[in-house]
């Protein structure tokens, strides 16, 4: 499960997961964020770099502030990952069937 | 947003098992096919791979260091239907679900993977529990 490791591992953290689903309701700032969430902006700041690093959220500049929203192709990577894994994983099990029936 | 965001992954294969089998093979016996090489998070290291069950019974891999969840069973139905709460990496909770139909001598086995792009199902459970049980106490309340 090592494809998009960055990206699954973004997620795996339950703070990072909040951001994002918040991020899928639509675009906000980091201080928006931050409101919603019991942790500090800094810390807002830090998972929405990781975030961003694994390609799940992108950013803009509004004046003075950061507007963050989803990267749609994000989770396209995530779902194509695993619609090969589950090719393979299928082919595997029939072919184990197969093997059996023998 | 682009719709392949939420689109269900859908792979359907035939076996010449009977769904009583194959639903066998795909849960008691995962271990036997399951290509844990590309497939885990411990790879070549991986000794086992487990399905419990049963409803609220876990899928997880065992290596020396201890056991890695993959995920859990939110319905257990031999031999025609198994839905899986989906943990791994991405976790924010998207679902399988394998069903197990006979067709010709024998089975017809289709997996959906989905959910991508949704909110946690976790959270979508409670809500709708929520609105189960407090219909529920509306009820019982009313008749007290």
């Amino acid at each position: 499960m090592s494809t998009n490791g960055l990206v699954l591992d973004a997620l795996g953290d339950w703070t990072r997961r909040q951001i994002f689903e918040a991020l899928r309701r639509g675009p906000r700032s980091v201080g928006d964020l931050a409101g919603d969430l019991p942790v500090s902006r800094p810390a807002v700041s830090q998972h929405l770099r990781v975030l961003k690093d694994a390609g799940l959220v992108v950013d803009r500049k509004d004046g003075t502030r950061r507007i963050y929203s989803v990267d749609p192709d994000g989770l396209a990577g995530i779902r194509a990952y695993f619609d090969s894994f589950w090719d393979e994983a299928l082919a595997r099990f029939a072919a184990e069937a197969r093997k059996e029936r023998q | 947003m682009s719709t392949t965001l939420t689109e269900a992954i859908r792979k359907t294969v035939l076996v010449d098992f009977t769904p009583e089998e194959a639903f066998d093979l795909f849960t008691a016996r995962i271990a036997s096919w399951w290509p844990v090489r590309t497939h885990s998070y411990g790879g070549d290291d991986v000794k086992n791979v487990v399905l419990e069950r049963r409803v609220g019974g876990r899928l997880y891999e065992v290596t020396e260091q201890g056991e890695q969840d993959w995920g859990s069973v939110l319905a257990w139905e031999p031999p025609t239907r198994l839905l899986l709460d989906w943990q791994i990496g991405e976790a924010s909770g998207t679902e399988v679900e394998v069903t197990f139909a006979p067709e010709g001598p024998g089975s017809r086995v289709v997996l959906e993977h989905r959910g991508f792009g949704d909110a946690d199902p976790r959270e979508r459970y409670s809500g709708g529990w929520d609105v189960v049980l407090g219909a529920f106490v509306d009820t019982t309340s009313k008749n007290a």
